[in-house]
């Protein structure tokens, strides 16, 4: 009962039912496509962040795996009749699997050379799938036949649903990115981000613990790969396999709060919103300027907090709570 | 007495370099002993090979009757030798509670019952008022006493501490060697890597003397202050030594 009266809880509450009320409220299709972008990228910064936050290994190759999980999905659907709702989980399988061995050879590298081999992963990938013609439409890629409104085949007339399947994966990957923080496993990965050697030393299988967590982090972001081809109807492997991908998901989580529960969500609301605003205001000027604009704001963030924007938001609220103490000691003093 | 740790002809190169030859001791259950020697003598090193963080070119560690060379740190931490850092090194994101509840986790994956440990040992080691500090803003000592709080919540059998008085003035020595000495009367064996002759004496009953990666020396406290091998090599002809372990 207690629980249920917390403030955090009061707020979660308010939050979903915000969330869930939306799209009835807003009827413009330009915002809910934004809103579906929000939902969707703060979901592959989510599943990032568990790897990349919580346990520091910078993986810039998530495209890899969002890739993966778009293609499995489409070839199952065109080729077999398959439910995209089926190819979704098989894709995340065969994302996992494909984490085990770029894991074992990338997790051989630390810091920024495991970036730079996380990258070449997801580049590869991008090749295969451009080479082989027969196995997968080759570059020219192929649009996904549209069959109406047919929820058993994750394909539907309006947004709404969209938005509320981007947000059910959003809430998965905050509740699966929840019960880790709490247990073991989010000591264990916090513990390698800060000391790799010392971890080892009292007892943390590093290895293990890692291949773990890529597998669970390449399973959802896979996920998202799934919907956003069915989302867009299109898939091609400059689509799939993006390099902006691997990069937004790391950027959301860094510019959020790195190895925090609600900082890629954070970060994908205000980089998404400026960007969406920036194009709306000055796309229309001088050409590239909104992404100069766009590029300024990400710098000044980075330089002035970069432990990301959610400390903002904890310090505000314990400058609030906490001011007049500080106010007396500081006349104190 | 039972061993506990059976060093045999260990040796390790770094290229040319022979950091560790030809080592051979042994440890019994519950003993303190101390290895000490001058800078770039291999202790540290040795360390390193018994603890799994170096893979030794030759020789054997037996750990409570198991052979442990080629198994990794986190094995090796999992069949009781668990081990401070010469550089303290604790995550320094981490608060105090959360550095040693991941000690605990080793022998108890549930939160609650790694909570009540972690407390345990930090209470043990004199941190609890620092408890819900982040580890970074540890003084040195603080640091030394959070690395053993975390080392001794995966409940070890034999504690490996290297250095662990480095840096720290005479009073927190005092502390630091009735800290060792309150884990050796828990039941611990030791094995401590110091410089500071006063607190070996303190705690040590065996002391092993390396330089240049050889063991020159072995014995009671009070033989090795009076060896002329151990004065040349490492004390000084200056040293006059203090309280011995038998005479306090």
């Amino acid at each position: 009962m207690q629980r249920l009266c917390s403030p955090a809880f009061i707020g979660l509450a308010a939050l979903a039912g915000v969330l869930i009320v939306l799209p009835l409220v807003v009827t413009s299709h330009f915002a809910i496509d934004i809103c579906i972008r929000i939902l969707l990228f703060a979901f592959i910064g989510v599943a990032w962040n568990l790897m990349g936050g919580y346990a520091k290994q910078l993986s810039l190759g998530h495209a890899a795996y969002f890739g993966l999980g778009a293609y499995t999905s489409t070839i199952m659907q065109i080729k077999f009749g398959i439910s995209p709702w089926i190819g979704m989980l098989a894709g995340g399988v065969v994302a996992m699997l494909a984490s085990l061995p770029i894991g074992a050879v990338c997790f051989r590298l630390r810091g920024p050379y495991f970036a730079i081999a996380t990258i070449a992963t997801a580049q590869v990938l991008m090749l295969l799938f451009l080479k082989f013609r027969d196995f997968a439409w080759g570059a020219e890629g192929t649009t996904i036949p549209n069959l109406g409104n047919t929820p058993l085949m994750m394909q539907f007339e309006a947004k709404a649903p969209y938005y509320y399947i981007a947000l059910a994966m959003l809430a998965l990957g905050l509740a699966i990115t929840y019960r880790i923080e709490r247990s073991w496993m989010g000591f264990y990965l916090v513990a390698i981000g800060e000391d790799e050697d010392a971890a080892e030393a009292v007892g943390v299988n590093a290895p293990q613990v890692k291949r773990n967590i890529y597998m669970i982090s390449a399973f959802l972001t896979a996920l998202a790969g799934t919907f956003y081809v069915q989302y867009i109807y299109f898939i091609d492997p400059n689509t799939a396999f993006n390099f902006n991908i691997s990069v937004e998901a790391a950027l959301v989580s860094i510019v959020g709060g790195i190895g925090t529960l609600w900082g890629p969500v954070i970060g994908t609301v205000l980089l998404e919103v400026t960007s969406a605003l920036l194009q709306s205001w000055l796309g229309s000027g001088l050409g590239g300027v909104q992404l100069t604009v766009y590029s300024l704001i990400l710098i000044s963030v980075i330089l002035w907090r970069p432990t990301g924007l959610l400390g903002v938001f904890t310090d505000a609220y314990k400058w609030i709570v906490r001011a007049p103490p500080a106010r007396e000691a500081a006349i104190d003093g | 007495m039972a061993e506990a740790l059976v060093v045999r002809n260990l040796s390790k190169r770094f290229g040319g370099l022979r950091a560790v030859q030809n080592l051979s001791f042994s440890i019994n259950e519950g003993e303190t002993v101390a290895l000490i020697g001058p800078n770039g003598a291999g202790k540290t090193t040795s360390f390193h090979l018994i603890t799994g963080f170096h893979r030794p070119d030759e020789g054997s560690v037996t750990a409570f009757g198991r052979e442990i060379v080629g198994l990794r740190p986190h094995d090796i931490c999992a069949h009781g030798l668990a081990r401070t850092f010469q550089v303290a090194r604790p995550f320094g994101g981490m608060t105090v509670l959360a550095n040693v509840m991941t000690g605990a986790f080793l022998r108890d994956k549930r939160p609650e019952v790694a909570c009540a440990k972690a407390y345990e040992a930090i209470e043990f080691v004199g941190l609890s008022a620092k408890a819900h500090t982040p580890a970074r803003d540890l003084t040195t000592i603080d640091q030394r006493r959070l690395e053993m709080a975390r080392a001794l919540a995966t409940e070890p059998r034999l504690l490996l501490l290297d250095e662990v008085m480095a840096g720290l003035n005479p009073s927190e020595i005092d502390q630091a060697v009735a800290l060792v000495g309150k884990l050796s009367k828990r039941g611990l064996t030791i094995i401590i890597v110091e410089h500071v002759m006063r607190a070996i004496m303190a705690v040590a009953r065996h002391i092993v003397v390396l330089d240049h990666g050889q063991k020159i020396a072995e014995g009671g406290p009070k033989e090795i202050v009076k060896n002329q091998e151990v004065v040349r090599a490492y004390l000084g002809s200056g040293y006059v030594h203090v309280a011995t372990a038998g005479e306090t």
